[in-house]
């Protein structure tokens, strides 16, 4: 182990909360005693004050981080994702009993739109960003990522919005309109009140935050990786949240451009959907589909990196067929913006349009096997080490492919004409979005758990929730199959005893309870763990990837000295050869990360990054006040337009000393 | 465990204005905006496709004279701004100076221009979808135009104060190239706006 014979003591480095804030300014920190990757104890201290987030409550607004940044994306997504399942035990508990009164019509309506557009936009893809952003850069061996201040914006962004969109549930002002919002349900004639508006503005405002985390993550892993690091070394998780970003910057677009429209459609009645006036609701459907397709990819991609780490760590083997992967991934990336019109078969488009897209829509099957057999061949014949991620791995695998399956059964036009909005699409879209998303995030959780806090989760606990979670999810998802078959509809807020259905959504109130369940003993054992767990070490696990080559939590600057790397496993490599090697000559005084060139890595400059500053919070509250005053009058662009403007001339400009250098 | 060091940092460029992140960050953002373009161009002639007559029956297409006037000042503005480039890589800071001064000017008189054109449009936003579309792709344009001369003129004032240098100029590399983007856009868009409608 790196750390057995590094005289850096860095084992068992304090828990979570108090490092990252830097605790003590003018002492020297435990861990830097005897200095780090051949960097001296002095040097070490001050480079750490340089990256040091100032502790107290004000000082908050102002960090910048990436390991900040992306703890916090983290956690808020988890509880967003808290408090969407909240809803949906509730919706459950509706649907328990024929002719329930837990949930109203209207409160249902409600409560089913802000579970489903919050899992989507609020929890599913803000999580993989937030573990984009926290581990790419320790992955690629940089020191922070490209643009940090605007990091911390797009959190705050998220933030806010995300809180606006859920503060409209109690205030009753929620959406009502599904999350895929179509028109003409959501036109003002017939979805009068503010609550469509909330929809579209605080959607737009939370995409805005997808986009800076995007083109954050491309530069960065363009350009910030280790000296030697060519693309081809590069771990296949980067790889993933490479696509993911790409993905994120033409699947969006499409996103804000529908919910523009509607908001104009619904502020200043231009007719863009009303079909009196020659507009089309079919053209919200292509635009929201043209994005929510890809969506569904943009949640699986990082995914599969995940999945894939941690297949190569408890294998302790290189990944089998790395090209294959790299080009299943790019190839499921590309595929996906095909295949949207597959939700609309019942549209009533032509039928050389259906077909294209039901070809189109089995083709995803074939990367999507590729990546499965080379995770297959990984794992042949190697001595599997089953701790709690690589379960939730396996769990990911059952799950994900049956709702593969029932995928392909949906993409061919005559079976979806047959289940369109019927509870059988609500059981696959939950296989494919709880296996793909939320069993990978979790394994990620128990794996990642020990580098961001320095402390282990607890094993016994992990397998409990582990096994809880795989049964009650199957329990309460796979009766809406049948439900589906026997004709029960989606999104309906009761039905009658004499359907028959009774029983089988009594099995899945009851499979929910379960879940729920083990999600709570996860929740409660990342909590307990936080202050008693085990001391982690730099590398737990016996990782090959570099975010386990500097301590647990990682450094303030990430790593002591940049590494330069030789192989995708640099750090199996150190540790075989007892040599590691090193970028030198960056400055301890200011935050410097070394930028190198974008195919093969070689070392061209060094980019001088940010400090702590407050104008990105600032910048971010008067972009929210523009949005929410766009839920009331159209004048909030003019105002906010020139408001964000001079906020973000303060954020910019160059203040003195001017670098000479 | 040794450690080495292979690669020595201190002598790289701690500038590099034309290959820095942030211009690839720049890059990134035209990216999305054009993203944002196509769905909104792809729109108009879904839109035009549904319609039984586009522009509606009374409705003339836009004028074409100030369109076709902006479609030039725009480049010209480029070309100020080029030369502007061309005089800060060269440490020449009154030639950066004027040249952004002088782009912000023709891109004001090309906001004039549109100013005047919209003014004369023969449908409102919210007689027809065909009005809706025509005026929602003019409004995104005009706010790009005048987001790139709000911000290029920050970047004057700063250039008249003399803070950049031949190293030190990563704003007027970053600037230009989003200027670029905001008049090389306008070809598209004028292309469809004011021909498309005449010649299908
Ligand atoms: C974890 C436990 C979960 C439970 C018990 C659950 C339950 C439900 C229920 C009962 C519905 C309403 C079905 C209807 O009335 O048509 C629903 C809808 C939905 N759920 Fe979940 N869900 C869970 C997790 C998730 C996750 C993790 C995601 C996404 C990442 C998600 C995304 C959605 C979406 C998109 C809808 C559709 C909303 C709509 O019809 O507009 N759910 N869920
Ligand atoms: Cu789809």
């Amino acid at each position: 182990m790196t750390d057995a014979t590094a005289p850096d003591g860095t084992r068992g480095r304090g828990a979570g909360g108090a490092r990252g804030h830097g605790a003590e300014p003018e002492g020297l920190p435990d861990y830097v005693r005897g200095g780090r990757d051949g960097l001296g104890e002095a040097e070490l201290a001050e480079l750490e004050r340089t990256w040091q987030s100032p502790p107290g409550f004000l000082a908050w607004f102002t960090h910048v981080n990436h390991t900040n940044i992306g703890r916090r994306f983290i956690i808020t997504s988890l509880v967003f994702f808290a408090l969407a399942g909240l809803l949906a035990l509730a919706m459950r508990l509706q649907l328990a009993q024929p002719l329930n009164d837990v949930l109203g019509p209207e409160a249902y309506n409600q409560v089913m739109t802000v579970h489903g557009t919050a899992m989507m936009f609020l929890f599913a893809i803000p999580a993989m960003e937030g573990a984009a952003i926290y581990l790419a850069p320790l992955m690629v061996g940089a020191r922070d990522m490209a643009f940090p201040r605007l990091n911390a914006f797009g959190y705050y962004v998220y933030l806010i919005g995300g809180t606006v969109f859920f503060l409209s549930l109690p205030f009753g002002l929620a959406p009502d309109a599904g999350w895929f919002n179509y028109v003409p349900l959501s036109s003002k004639e017939f979805s009068a009140g503010y609550g469509i508006d909330v929809w579209t503005t605080m959607i737009t405002f939370i995409e805005v935050s997808a986009l800076t985390a995007a083109v954050e993550l491309i530069v960065t892993i363009l350009k910030l990786r280790a000296p030697g690091m060519s693309l081809d070394r590069m771990p296949i998780f980067v790889w993933a949240v490479l696509v993911m970003s790409f993905m994120i910057l033409f699947a969006m677009p499409s996103v804000i451009v529908a919910s523009a429209l509607l908001m104009m459609d619904r502020l200043v009645d231009t007719a863009f959907f009303d079909a009196a006036l020659g507009g089309s609701p079919l053209l919200w459907q292509h635009l929201f589909w043209f994005f929510g397709h890809p969506e569904v990819y943009i949640i699986l991609v990082p995914a599969l990196g995940i999945v894939t780490s941690i297949v190569v760590t408890f294998t302790r083997r290189s990944v089998f067929g790395y090209a294959a992967l790299v080009l299943a991934i790019v190839g499921i990336g590309m595929v996906s913006f095909g295949l949207w019109v597959h939700h609309m078969y019942t549209t009533g488009l032509p039928l050389m349009g259906r077909s294209f897209f039901m070809a189109a829509s089995a083709m995803i099957a074939i990367p999507s096997g590729v990546q499965v057999y080379c995770w297959i061949a990984t794992m042949w014949g190697a001595r599997v080490r089953f701790a709690t991620p690589m379960l939730f791995v396996l769990g990911f695998f059952a799950i994900f492919i049956a709702g593969g399956l029932t995928g392909v059964m949906v993409a061919s036009v005559p079976f979806d004409r047959q289940v369109h909005d019927s509870y059988f699409v609500v059981a696959h879209f939950h296989y494919v979005l709880v296996g793909g998303s939320v069993f990978p995030l979790l394994a990620g959780l128990y794996y990642w758990f020990p580098k961001a806090t320095g402390r282990m989760m607890s094993e016994r606990a992990g397998r409990w929730s582990c096994g809880l979670v795989f049964v009650g999810f199957n329990l309460a998802f796979f009766p809406m199959h049948q439900l589906g078959l026997e004709g029960m509809p989606r999104r309906v807020y009761t039905y009658l005893p004499e359907t028959g259905w009774t029983l089988l959504n009594q099995l899945a109130t009851a499979g929910s309870a379960i879940l729920a369940l083990g999600f709570a003993i996860t929740l409660a054992n990342a909590a307990l763990s936080l202050r008693r767990g085990a001391p982690a070490g730099d590398d737990p696990w016996d990782g090959p990837t570099l975010e386990w080559a500097t301590t647990s939590p990682p450094l303030n600057c990430n790593f002591a000295r940049q590494a330069v790397v030789q192989s995708g496993n640099p750090v199996w490599d150190r540790r075989r050869a007892e040599v590691s090697a090193h970028v030198g000559g960056l400055r301890t005084d200011r935050r410097e990360t070394i930028v190198t060139t974008v195919l093969d890595a070689r070392p061209h400059a060094v980019q001088v990054l940010p400090g702590p500053t407050p104008w990105p919070f600032v910048s971010a509250l008067v972009a929210s006040a523009a949005f929410l005053g766009l839920i009331f009058t159209p004048w909030a662009y003019v105002l906010g337009f020139f408001a964000a403007f001079v906020t973000f001339v303060l954020w910019f400009w160059p203040r003195r000393p001017w670098r000479e250098d | 465990m040794e450690h080495r060091i292979e690669v020595d940092a201190a002598e790289l460029s701690r500038f590099a204005p034309h290959d820095h992140p942030l211009w690839w960050g720049i890059l990134g953002a035209v990216a999305i905006e054009a993203a944002v373009v196509a769905n909104l161009l792809t729109s108009y002639f879904y839109l035009a496709a549904q319609a039984e007559a586009w522009p509606p029956d009374g409705v003339d297409p836009p004028a074409l004279l100030w369109p076709t006037l902006v479609l030039f000042v725009l480049p010209l503005s480029s070309l100020t701004m080029w030369w502007a480039g061309k005089g800060s890589d060269a440490g020449r800071r009154r030639q950066l100076a004027l040249g952004v001064t002088a782009s912000v000017g023709l891109a004001s008189l090309a906001l004039v221009f549109r100013s005047i054109q919209i003014a004369e449009f023969d449908i409102r936003w919210d007689e027809h979808a065909y009005g809706s579309i025509l005026w929602a792709v003019t409004g995104f344009h005009y706010t790009h135009v005048v987001s790139a001369i709000v911000g290029t003129a920050v970047v004057a004032v700063l250039a008249w104060r003399g803070y950049f240098t031949p190293e030190r100029q990563l704003g007027v590399v970053v600037d230009t190239l989003y200027w670029y983007f905001v008049a090389g856009v306008f070809l598209p868009i004028y292309l469809v706006l004011y021909w498309a409608p005449r010649l299908l």
